[in-house]
């Protein structure tokens, strides 16, 4: 089976027009950003997904100080045991990360030893480092919004550009350091409740229910479309496209400018979120309201108002009937560690903060940077404010500083507009994942949780490398154990002396004179059968992961199918030959 | 002596004399379970029939010179050791005590021609080291003397079936030191049966018994050729942790025609239907757990619910033996974000 997926394509000192090598190594903790280089095949990369259009050059400081930084930072600091956190390389606009690996057990053993209490602690005092941080992330914030970048002349607009950028990079240290432990609490303890056999989707409902500044946000918007209703605006709402929706309820005078008025002061609160997450080149609500006129519109097509109260209700309710479901089937000793744990994850909440921090870091910290470049261009005299996303940040501090003329980067601007559209029409076509798929499974939390690089991604990217079709079949785990192999499906005793050691034996059950071939096989997996059907108590005799009980097996897998089975879940992955 | 009533044997002569599964009924009387009326028909029964009749001599001949890996020699020797046992007449003692064994049996019962399950107990089978699960044969509704007799030749014949020789020079163990004893024990009229551990078989977990049920007698669901009904129990409170109830396409039933329990397509209307409740769950977890507790190790069972039996009475136990699974470690009361993180997260990459 191929595991390398070739990054010939990509390897390239040349990026946007104009750029130079050492742009891209401006701050990182472990490992620079750079573009692609051969030897990088060696690694596993995977393409990001918050840009689905690209980066334009001044996007590129996310890939700085978010990954390059902030995931390196905070890993380092916690420490991570396995991984340093998050390289980064680009192909066109396109962004790829790969984990960076510890590769000796002596270090991740020390660095498990010094996490320990750092987690520990962590835990505890959520919710005041949480609190700390907040405040420090708003302190920042309040600094920018009041600024005018307008009526600042040029040397001001530098000072401005250069503090958002500090700004902007202490803020992904925060969302990494606060991040990476929490995540490590979440997916232990749902790698414990997995093991205890609770369904893994009502973990995440056991931690809902918690109100978070996006849920706020939605209520806003709902009291918004409630005020439209009772002012009798719903047929302008409904006959008006919403990027359209602001000029007629102004033109509209009387009921539509009153509302306006108010939708204006919600603007000046909750309007300064961008559509996606850390990017400049983004537009916050308050300098292109469409999107939040859309959601207020959307609630309008309904014939009544969206209950929020009511949802949060249901929210909760479903939170504590998960719980007791959960706990039902737990023995008493597994209630306590279960009743520690929930309580410890809803006091540190993942999910919940997930949603949360978006509020006061992904979709805000950019946008200082933003008005800064903005107000940069248009200074310089730019034809389009937005030419200062287009320039590389040492270009864009230059400019600002008064050491380079924006006009000789004119005809270059012109060129990576047309660089980034080009890449930018070729996104649905990107590999999701280059170079060497891993043979272990990724261990970083982030990579696993927030991009989903578990192993039935991994092993779904592996099989279409190779052009296989994948499948996975579930049963009763009958006897522990982890293998994959070659799959033998055979219909009747008679063909056990054509099992080859190593094969996979694929039957509808066994009986005692299929006993021999345990002691050849690597794996059993049966149709029918159950914990201490012959195949299982053999199985666990001989030391060979069996599942039972899998029903389809041997119609839906043929003879040389490749197979892993796991007789610790009691799952049955199959590799069909394309 | 060449018959052995399994309340009447002695605990510590038990294996050696009626061999590993009679011997272990024999001791599971003793714990207060309720185990079916049986007798055994001892390893000095068999060794009498070997020696005297001559059969000793000529499977050891055909042994002798036997490659073990060569598979159809195997097979060939094998077929001529079984022509010849299931052939060869019983001793005039044997047969005599075998008969007057099952008649009184069947008045025990107070049944005419009693059914039974006639049982191979060879001494080292389903013990601790090197488990035989189910490679010796087993009868099950055989009733009448001659019917009785003749299973017991069955079973001392599958002691030369091509997989228990194959797997005996896997083991590198002689037929020599695994005498066959067999068993005659009193069907019992199985509404529902199964087996059951009382500590979880693959994970380890000592908190919890593991119950696997189906309709009718328990072959079906010790073959695996049905996927029964499972059921975890806590030990410390005894509450039902998880019921699943399963689509059980197979029924182990009385063929009364043949006079033999066979297996047959499971009737539509009981298919998806629980084979327990949730008393009867309850009564299979009381009786597994209270033979873990007289032996002191964890054990497996095969139970059968009585079609007769009231709620509150007992449950029939007509198997046992150790579980040889890895204790899990004790579930901890304490929260150890560390400890799982390493467990289930960072463990992975290596």
């Amino acid at each position: 089976m191929a595991n390398i997926i070739s990054l010939d394509e990509f390897v390239t000192d040349e990026w946007y027009p104009g750029f130079k090598p050492e742009f891209g190594v401006q701050s990182s903790y472990v490992e620079p950003f750079q573009t692609f280089k051969k030897e990088d095949e060696e690694r596993f990369w995977f393409l990001d997904f918050h840009w689905p259009r690209g980066l334009t050059p001044l996007g590129l400081i996310w890939n700085e100080d978010g990954y390059t930084w902030g995931t390196q930072y905070a890993a380092e600091q916690l420490p991570l045991p396995p991984g340093r956190g998050i390289a980064c390389r680009v192909a066109g606009v396109h962004t790829y990360g790969s984990p960076i690996d510890v590769p000796s057990g002596y270090e991740i053993g020390e660095r498990a030893a010094r996490m320990g209490p750092n987690l520990g602690n962590f835990l505890v005092n959520f919710e005041d480092i949480w609190a700390t941080r907040r405040e420090e992330v708003e302190r920042g914030w309040q600094h920018f919004v009041q600024m005018d970048p307008s009526s600042m002349s040029l040397p001001e607009l530098a000072t401005m550009l250069w503090e958002a950028r500090t700004y902007h990079k202490r803020a992904f240290e925060i969302h990494f350091e606060v991040m990476y432990p929490l995540l490590v609490n979440f997916l232990g303890f749902s790698g414990q409740c997995a093991e205890w056999g609770i369904d893994s989707s009502q973990i995440g409902k056991m931690l809902q229910g918690w109100d978070t500044k996006i849920m706020e946000t939605d209520r806003e918007l709902g009291k918004l479309s409630t005020a439209a209703r009772n002012a009798g605006l719903r047929d302008t709402f409904l006959a008006t496209d919403a990027s359209a929706l602001s000029t007629t309820l102004d033109a509209q005078g009387g009921s539509g400018g009153a509302w306006m008025t108010q939708f204006r002061d919600f603007l000046s609160v909750y309007g300064y979120r961008t559509e996606g997450s850390c990017d400049v080149a983004l537009k916050p609500w308050i300098e292109d309201p469409t999107p939040a006129l859309g959601m207020i519109k959307s609630y309008m097509q309904n014939d009544s108002d969206h209950d929020f109260e009511h949802a949060l209700a249901n929210a909760v309710a479903e939170r504590e009937e998960a719980i007791d479901i959960a706990r039902s089937q737990l023995s008493k000793e597994e209630q306590e560690g279960f009743d520690a744990g929930l309580a410890m994850c809803q006091k540190a909440n993942f999910p919940w903060w997930q949603d949360d921090h978006n509020f006061y870091i992904d979709l805000k910290v950019s946008l200082p940077l933003r008005w800064a470049a903005l107000a940069i261009a248009e200074k310089s005299g730019a034809d389009n404010p937005e030419d200062g996303l287009y320039l590389f940040w040492p270009e864009l501090a230059k400019v600002a500083e008064g050491n380079q003329d924006f006009g000789k980067l004119k005809g270059l601007i012109k060129d990576r507009r047309d660089y980034f559209d080009h890449w930018a029409s070729r996104r649905s076509s990107m590999p999701k994942v280059l170079g060497t798929i891993p043979e272990g499974g990724i261990t970083d939390p982030v990579l696993i949780e927030i991009f989903g690089l578990n192993e039935h991604f991994l092993n779904a990217v592996k099989a279409a490398a190779s052009g296989e079709e994948m499948r996975v079949l579930t049963g009763v785990p009958a006897s522990k154990g982890k293998v994959r192999g070659i799959a033998r499906v055979l219909s009747n005793a008679d063909l056990l002396h054509t099992l080859n050691p190593g094969d996979i034996l694929v039957c509808e059950s066994t009986s005692p004179n299929w006993t021999p071939a345990f002691a050849k096989i690597a794996a059993c997996v049966c149709d029918g059968g159950g914990m201490l059907s012959h195949a299982a108590i053999v199985g666990r005799e001989y030391g060979v992961p069996t599942v039972t009980a899998v029903g389809m097996a041997t119609v839906v897998i043929s003879d040389g199918d490749e197979v892993e089975v796991d007789g610790d879940t009691g799952t049955v992955t199959v590799f069909k030959k394309g | 002596m060449r018959i052995l009533w399994i309340e009447s044997t002695m605990p510590g002569e038990a294996v050696r004399l009626s061999g590993s599964k009679m011997g272990r009924l024999a001791e599971l009387v003793q714990t207060g379970s309720n185990v079916p009326r049986a007798f055994a028909v001892t390893v000095e029964a068999f060794r009498d029939q070997m020696t005297k009749t001559g059969l000793d001599a000529l499977i050891d001949a055909e042994m002798a010179s036997l490659d073990p890996e060569d598979s159809p020699a195997v097979e060939a020797a094998g077929d001529r050791i079984r022509g010849a046992i299931v052939t060869t007449p019983l001793l005039e003692a044997i047969e005599a005590d075998i008969v007057e064994s099952y008649e009184e049996l069947s008045d025990r019962c107070s049944d005419l021609n009693v059914p039974t399950a006639v049982r191979s107990s060879a001494t080292g089978e389903d013990g601790n080291d090197s488990s035989f699960a189910g490679i010796f044969d087993t009868f099950l509704g055989v009733a009448g003397a001659d019917n009785v007799v003749d299973a017991v030749r069955g079973c001392w014949a599958s002691l030369f079936s091509p997989r228990a020789v194959a797997y005996r020079a896997q083991r590198g163990i002689s037929h020599h030191d695994m005498p066959m004893a067999v068993g005659v024990v009193e069907l019992v009229q199985a509404r529902a049966s199964g087996v059951a551990f009382s500590i979880h078989p693959v994970t380890g977990k000592s908190d919890r018994i593991v119950i696997e049920a189906n309709w009718g007698f328990g072959e079906a669901v010790v073959q695996g050729l049905v996927t029964p009904d499972n059921f975890e129990v806590g030990k410390a409170d005894m509450r039902i942790l998880r019921g699943t109830i399963n689509d059980k396409t197979v029924v182990s039933a009385f063929d009364f025609a043949a006079g033999r329990v066979s297996e047959t397509a499971m009737p539509e209307r009981l298919r998806q239907r629980a084979c327990l409740d949730e008393e009867q769950v309850a009564a299979v977890a009381d009786a597994v757990l209270s033979i873990e507790r007289h032996y002191g190790y964890p054990v497996d069972v095969e139970w059968v619910l009585d079609r007769h039996r009231q709620p509150g009475g007992p449950i029939s136990i007509v198997q046992s033996r150790p579980i040889t699974v890895v204790e899990a470690q004790k579930q901890s009361a304490s929260y150890d974000p560390m400890a799982l993180a390493n467990k289930y997260l960072f463990a992975k990459g290596t």
